[in-house]
């Protein structure tokens, strides 16, 4: 070992400690700097620096999941704006539907209806049958009632009702023995038909000459015909059923 | 040998009175520093217990050292995985080595010769 390198070696031996206070001064400062993060940290999330990289994580896994959902909620609210559309269209729709429906219940006799119109009273003949004359004379027939019915559409009714039984397009009138059947409820005399319409004209055709009216009138049957500012008709109490018929043309 | 205690104290209050905030991607750089100085340290004074202290290596095992376990760090970094640990492990066995090595050699000087010359002859091992 030469003169030199002792020299070298004390010369590094002396400065030994110049270069661990330089780095005992790096690791201070490191240190420090390191721990006042971390207490800061600590301080600002209440949670160890160790767990902020899975922390990250989450928090970048529900940015991710929030921008969906948000992106979910655009959707739904533009839905919900063709939903509202499509609800006040179908309000209107339904509205129009059932205000067609509401019509359409009248036009069938499901509804009470009232107007201006006649009210025609028959009743069988009041003179006593002659002696060897058809009693059959004497009282009114089913064929009378119809026919007068069918005056009254021909003269422009718009609802008929013979006593309290609404004439609809299934009703049949027609007799069981010396009973008289509309809608097959037994009618018995006397017959009030009630019809609505414009009263002069139906009047004027029931009293036409040679018209239904006359020729009762012609074989004694009392006949009170008044014309009415306004009458009523009830509804048709029966049912509308289907048990062979399919509607064509329908889906 | 105050002047090293007089260092310690200077970077602490230097840290102290500038407040440095780490940023978080570089913990583990400040983690690998703070472990490179220390293990430097103590292969400083283990060197210097064993007579064979030499001030080029000793700043260049802590530039080099440090500057490697940095390069790992960032490689893990890009690749994702945590190669630093592998660098801090190192590091810590490293100290851990050093602090027996230098126990032992301060026990064995006391043994021989007394407290003033805790002294022994080079023997082979790490430098650092």
């Amino acid at each position: 070992m030469g003169l030199g390198q002792a020299s070298l070696r004390n010369l590094t031996l002396r400065r030994l400690p110049a270069a661990l206070a330089l780095l005992l001064a790096l690791i201070g400062f490191l240190v420090v700097a390191q721990v006042r993060t971390e207490w800061r940290i600590k301080r600002a999330l209440r949670i160890p620096s160790t767990q902020l990289q899975e922390l990250a994580f989450t928090l970048r896994d529900q940015e991710r999941r929030r921008a969906g959902l948000e992106a979910q909620v655009a959707d739904l609210r533009e839905r919900l704006v063709d939903y509202e559309r499509a609800a006040s269209e179908g309000r209107t729709t339904v509205a129009r539907t059932g205000r067609a429906l509401q019509e359409m219940r009248a036009l069938v006799g499901l509804t009470p209806l009232e107007g201006p119109g006649i009210i025609l009273e028959l009743n069988d003949s009041t003179r006593p049958p002659r002696a060897g004359e058809d009693p059959n004379k004497t009282i009114l027939h089913y064929t009378d009632i119809s026919g007068i019915v069918a005056e009254l559409w021909v003269a422009g009714a718009e609802a008929i009702a013979i006593n309290g039984e609404r004439v609809v397009a299934s009703t049949g009138i027609n007799c069981v023995g010396t009973t008289i059947l509309c809608n097959t409820k037994r009618l018995a005399p006397p017959y009030i038909i009630t019809a609505i319409g414009d009263p002069a004209r139906l009047r004027q055709y029931l009293r036409r000459p040679g018209g239904g009216l006359e020729l009762l009138a012609a074989f004694d049957f009392p006949v009170r015909l008044t014309a009415r500012n306004l009458v009523r008709v009830p509804a048709y109490r029966g049912t509308y059923r289907f048990e062979h018929t399919n509607v064509i043309g329908q889906e | 040998m105050w002047l090293p205690v007089v260092g310690l104290i200077l970077g602490v209050a230097l840290g102290y009175l500038f407040s440095v905030e780490i940023p978080l991607g570089y913990v583990k750089y400040t983690a690998i520093a703070i472990l490179a100085a220390i293990d430097t340290i103590l292969g400083g004074l283990r060197a210097q217990l064993e007579e064979r202290f030499a001030l080029a290596i000793f700043l260049s095992g802590f530039v080099v050292n440090a500057a490697f376990a940095a390069l790992l760090t960032g490689i893990g970094d890009l690749l994702g995985l945590d190669i630093y640990l592998g660098a801090v492990i190192a590091f810590s066995i490293r100290i851990f080595d050093n602090v027996g090595f230098i126990r032992r050699d301060v026990i064995m000087g006391y043994l021989r010769t007394g407290p003033r010359e805790a002294q022994r002859p080079a023997a082979g091992g790490k430098i650092v």
